[in-house]
Formats: structure tokens, C-alpha cells, sequence
């Protein structure tokens, strides 16, 4: 696999771009698929979410510095892209970010793309009824299984903060668990 | 059993320190939480296979789009400093103070008031203040004459147009 800054340097350039967007893009859209769904759940509007992501990668990739990692700054990319994407869901139908949360979540029950069974499903609410920030936080370390440093770069918040919110989801997520 | 502990009055129902390691065992393994490690979610058949050209594809069709929108950009951003200097010179004049002056008045407010109140004035007295160079025959008459009246008029009563020695070029189409 070749380095990341081989790879920045061969999308910055026009005769390679082509070839090395396609390396950058199956290195990293099974993570940044799995990053996305967890945020916004549904499978169409994840692949919606993804392509708009690569192609803000594309786009601006120019203006890459280097100051962080190409990775952390493409999940920054894709994190942004979903949570503006659930902003303007919840705008277009009038609904409030917990109204729309709900229907999210309720929709899960019919999805096609969601094999999961009664404790996933109480796992995926209890998921839902968390503050934005610990949501991420916990998906990204629980499922995602990154560590705390690049969690910390990715959200640009301290490894102590993260630490503290990620403490707090699993303790409110067993909580919600518990009951019945 | 501990011989301290033996004298006591209290008493436990039988076999109860017995049974406890294991009663607290089980009671331990029920308040621990197993969070699932999956979270059920799927993907559809091939998607990842499929994803790249779906995605070259959709940079491209932007692309020639991009370039539809970019040449009104600059008109935009013209048009929006224009707007802006303008808000800043009109906000200015209309902060300040104004004085009332003889030329805020309309026109036609002034028409009216000529027309509906007696000056008193005499033709002369008006000639006076009126500069009459500047003024022009349409200013007096009710009807008023154009140039298509007074060509009209030269072809019905002077036979001869060339003696008025008028400009031709002026009015040749």
C-alpha cells in the first residue's frame, strides 16, 4: 500500500488523479460507508452521503495542506456531510432533530438493509437518544474500534474529553438496556 | 467458619453462607451488560464493486455543470459590492439630518398650486422671471407641434419648399 503523502501528492497532480482517486476511494469506502451509516442509519442516504464526501474529497483536494491525516480529514469531510445531511432531512420535513431521530429509528424496523434483532434494535435507540457528540464518540470507538488519538484528530477535540463522553454513552446505553 | 464470627446471637437460615459465592455469581453475570458487537447493519449485493464508477461518473456530470454556472459568478459578486456601496452612500445620506429645501418639492406640486391659486402677476411681471430663451414653443402651446405638423403644414401652403432653405439631410430617414 503506497503512503499517504505519495498518494496526496499523485491526486494533486492531473496526469495521475484519475488513478490514484481510485486507490484513495478503495482504501477508504468501506470505512467511511460504515462511519456514515451509523450516522444516518439508512442505506441509500449513507451511499448519498458517501459519494457527496468523495467528491468534496476531489474537489478540495488542492487545498490540502497536510496538517492532518488524509484520513482523519476525509472522516472530518464525511462527518460533516451526514450531519448536515440529517440537518436539512429534518428541516425539508419539518420535523426536530429528536422527531426525526425517532422516524429513523422507526424505519429500521422495516429496512431491508437492517438484520438486526430486538437487543440491536434497543441498542440503536438507546444509540439515537444520545447527544451528538457522545453518539459519534461511541460509534467510532465501540464499533469503528478507532483509537482514541485519531478520534481525537478526526473530531478535533482533547483524548481526556473523548474519553469522558465515550465513559458516559456506555454508561447511559447500558442504563437504557436495562430497562424494559 | 471463623470462631469470632460464631458467637453471635444472630442467626442465618441454614445453609445460606454456603450458597452465597454462588448466588452472587449469578446475581454479577446478570447486571453486566453484553452490548451486541454487531449493530445489524447490511449492505445491498456489489455495492462497494459498483461504488467507483458511481462516483467518477457523478464528478464528471457535476463538472459540466460547474462550468454552465461559472462565468455569472463574477457578475454576481459585481453586482453584490455595486449594492453594497450603494447601501453604504444612501444609508449615510438618509442618517443624516436633511434640511427641507425649494427643489424637494414635486413638480407637479408646484403645477398644481400655479394652476389653482390667482398670482396676480402680469404677463410682464412673469416675463421677467421666466427666461424666455430657454423656452420653447411646445412649453406654451396646449397642442403641440412636431416636426411631422410642420413639414405637413411647409407642404400645403409654400410652393416652392426650396426657398426655405431647410436642411434636408436633417430630415431624411
Amino acid at each position: 500500500m503506497i503512503s499517504e503523502e505519495t498518494l496526496v501528492q499523485q491526486l494533486k497532480q492531473k496526469e495521475t488523479q484519475a488513478q490514484s482517486f481510485e486507490v484513495l476511494i478503495n482504501t477508504y469506502k468501506e470505512r467511511l460507508y460504515w462511519h456514515i451509516r451509523r450516522i444516518v442509519l439508512d442505506h441509500d442516504d449513507t451511499d448519498d452521503v458517501l459519494q457527496n464526501t468523495f467528491i468534496k474529497v476531489f474537489r478540495n483536494i488542492e487545498g490540502f495542506k497536510g496538517d492532518s491525516k488524509l484520513y482523519s480529514w476525509m472522516y472530518r469531510i464525511a462527518t460533516n456531510e451526514a450531519l448536515t445531511f440529517l440537518k436539512s432531512k429534518s428541516k425539508k420535513m419539518g420535523l426536530s432533530d429528536v422527531e426525526l431521530q425517532d422516524r429513523m429509528i422507526g424505519n429500521l424496523e422495516a429496512d431491508v438493509y437492517f438484520e438486526g434483532d430486538a437487543i440491536q434494535l434497543k441498542l440503536q435507540k438507546a444509540i439515537a437518544a444520545l447527544p451528538e457528540k457522545q453518539k459519534l464518540v461511541f460509534n467510532m470507538k465501540y464499533f469503528q474500534e478507532l483509537k482514541y488519538e485519531e478520534i481525537s484528530e478526526i473530531l478535533e477535540t482533547s483524548v481526556g474529553g473523548l474519553k469522558a463522553s465515550y465513559h458516559l454513552a456506555v454508561k447511559k446505553i447500558e442504563a437504557s438496556l436495562k430497562e424494559d | 467458619m471463623d470462631k469470632k464470627y460464631k458467637k453471635q446471637d444472630f442467626k442465618t437460615p441454614e445453609g445460606y453462607l454456603d450458597h452465597f459465592t454462588e448466588r452472587m455469581r449469578q446475581k454479577l453475570s446478570e447486571e453486566e451488560i453484553h452490548l451486541p458487537e454487531q449493530d445489524g447493519f447490511e449492505v445491498p449485493k456489489d455495492y462497494f464493486e459498483n461504488l467507483n464508477e458511481k462516483i467518477v461518473q457523478k464528478i464528471q456530470d457535476n463538472e459540466t455543470k460547474v462550468v454552465k454556472l461559472n462565468p455569472y459568478k463574477k457578475y454576481f459578486y459585481a453586482a453584490a459590492s455595486i449594492a453594497a456601496v450603494l447601501l453604504v452612500v444612501f444609508g449615510l445620506r438618509l442618517s443624516k439630518e436633511e434640511e427641507f429645501t425649494f427643489g424637494d418639492l414635486a413638480n407637479s406640486d408646484l403645477e398644481n398650486y400655479l394652476e389653482n391659486n390667482d398670482l396676480g402677476l402680469s404677463s410682464y411681471e412673469i416675463a421677467e422671471v421666466v427666461p424666455v430663451e430657454e423656452l420653447e414653443i411646445n412649453d406654451i402651446l396646449e397642442n403641440q407641434i412636431n416636426d411631422e405638423n410642420i413639414i405637413e403644414y411647409l407642404d400645403n401652403t409654400v410652393d416652392d419648399v426650396d426657398e426655405l432653405n431647410i436642411e434636408f439631410d436633417e430630415y431624411e430617414q
